[in-house]
């Protein structure tokens, strides 16, 4: 079990994260918050590239930074920017992070075998990665993130800038992972989270928002979202969240804090819904969907 | 402390699962072993192509060095290897976009920087010797300007080690680099004579000395660097 037990990070005076109390066990986790938020400060505090200015993360009791190589072993990371050598293959890419990763080369060579083969990648196996899609190079990160078989496994924007079929694999690939571990997934990508986590982690101005299901969520706008063809009639003051053309009418979906008896049908809320009325006085709110 | 509390503490350390923290020699061995040379310098062909011309031109440049200023020309052209090296692979080791996904494996970037150092020191030292040879006329000269230029090697190697060690900057290696050369260039025309007086001065058992104090602040950084990873965030 991984756990955060107040933790606060500081640089200078400005606060990135504030007591956040967070308990992962097994499943998918999705980070859920605009740019800005504190996601990937709290990525890096979990693979430990960086360290709490207060507070602890225990690994099983025990605080990660004093674990030191015994929690790298136990964690697969995969960062927002994910580099890699263009001139070499992803066979070759994996042994060399299997050797880093302590792995011994017998065991590594028929990991990186397995794990091309779990991604779909056999057919450029010892190809150069420089002619690589965006979409297989995250399938090597997911790869080389994989290799040690860990238990806690950090995906940073795993889905950034991937067409829609490939987000759809990497999604399956993720649920299948999923099994037996922790899968930490950072994301402003609602429709990845509806797709593939069991938990989402909601943060606001630095704190922890909410952590619960996705249907528990939703439940929390439940009657206060409804669509409409004529939105000017709506009186009631109401945060208008998406719009979408039919039958050549304009649909507004919109949620209403206050009472509302109008003419408006009542929908179920989702996720998307939740994030654009969370975040509605945010600035760099992202409505991108599949 | 009797004998039966002697056990029981050494009962009480086993129960709590304490094991003895590897040594330095311990751990650049495990790491070696593990890695071998092949994966510790992994993709740095780029950056030794560009360090063997540099050098090869800055090693030309002694040829024309007064010899009225050969003392001082060796102390600032004897750590170039390690800084040209250094220079090469670890800024761009430090910009590439693995640096932090390898500072999240067992063997972190940082432990396998620290065992590079000592592979860049080890050849610093040959180049050390070859610049002290090829500027001294007598052996006794040699034996002179050798811990000078080692001294100076080490010193330099220890300073940029700390700035590795320190500085997430991914150019303060860079930055260091060029500061020696400003440095020793400015020393030269600011007191250059003075300077190069001093450096004739200075006795084979001092400079000796030197050296070996000097060597031991590198081990001393290579041995936080290789052991502390868990103390200084990269980022």
């Amino acid at each position: 079990m991984l756990l955060l037990n107040n933790v606060t990070k500081k640089y200078g005076n400005f606060t990135a994260l504030k007591d956040i109390n967070l308990e992962f066990t097994s499943g998918v986790y999705a980070l859920l918050a605009p740019n800005g938020a504190g996601k990937t400060t709290l990525i890096k505090m979990l693979t430990t590239l960086i360290f709490p200015t207060k507070g602890e993360i225990l690994w099983n009791g025990n605080e990660i930074v004093k674990l030191d190589s015994v929690y790298r072993d136990a964690i697969g990371y995969l960062p927002q920017e994910f580099g890699y050598y263009k001139n070499h293959s992803p066979y070759d890419f994996l042994l060399y992070l299997a050797a880093l990763k302590g792995i011994d080369r017998a065991a590594a060579s028929r990991k990186a075998d397995e794990l091309i083969e779990l991604v779909s990648l056999s057919d450029v196996r010892n190809k150069k990665m420089r002619k690589f899609s965006g979409g297989m190079i995250q399938r090597v990160g997911i790869a080389q993130a994989m290799l040690n078989n860990p238990k806690i496994l950090i995906l940073d924007e795993p889905t950034a800038g991937l067409d829609p079929k490939e987000r759809v694999r990497f999604r399956n690939l993720i649920s299948t992972l999923s099994k037996d571990r922790i899968v930490i997934l950072s994301t402003h990508i609602v429709s990845d989270i509806e797709t593939i986590a069991n938990h989402v982690i909601m943060l606001k101005d630095h704190k922890l928002l909410c952590d619960s299901s996705p249907a528990s969520i939703c439940e929390t706008l439940a009657g206060k979202v409804f669509e409409t063809a004529d939105i000017t009639s709506v009186r009631e003051p109401h945060l208008t969240l998406t719009e979408r053309q039919e039958d050549g009418r304009t649909i507004t979906r919109f949620a209403c804090d206050v009472n509302y008896f109008g003419a408006a049908r009542s929908v179920a809320p989702n996720l998307e819904d939740i994030f654009l009325y969370v975040y509605r006085d945010e600035q760099t709110v992202c409505r991108e969907v599949v | 402390m009797t004998d039966r509390q002697k056990d029981a503490s050494i009962d009480h350390i086993l129960k709590q699962g304490l094991v003895k923290p590897p040594s330095l020699c311990q751990r650049v061995r495990e790491i070696l072993s593990m890695l071998g040379f092949g994966f510790i310098f992994w993709d740095m062909s780029y950056s030794i192509c560009f360090t063997i011309p540099t050098l090869v031109i800055t090693l030309l440049s002694l040829l024309f060095v007064p010899e009225r200023f050969s003392y001082s020309a060796a102390a600032g052209i004897a750590p170039m290897l390690f800084l040209l090296i250094t220079f090469f692979a670890e800024t761009s080791e430090r910009i590439s976009g693995l640096y932090e996904l390898k500072q999240t494996c067992r063997y972190t970037v940082r432990q396998i920087t620290a065992v590079r150092v000592m592979c860049y020191a080890a050849a610093g030292i040959l180049f050390t010797g070859v610049v002290a040879a090829i500027m001294a006329d007598t052996v006794n000269e040699f034996f002179m300007l050798l811990p000078i230029c080692l001294s100076m090697l080490f010193i330099c190697a220890a300073v940029q080690l700390s700035a590795l060690r320190l500085v997430r900057n991914g150019w303060a290696v860079a930055v260091i680099s060029a500061c020696w050369a400003a440095a020793n260039l400015a020393v030269c025309f600011v007191v250059g004579e003075w300077w190069e007086s001093f450096l004739r001065s200075v006795p084979i058992a001092i400079g000796m000395m030197a050296a070996v104090l000097s060597a031991a602040i590198l081990v001393l950084q290579i041995k936080k660097m290789l052991m502390e990873a868990n103390q200084y965030a990269i980022a």
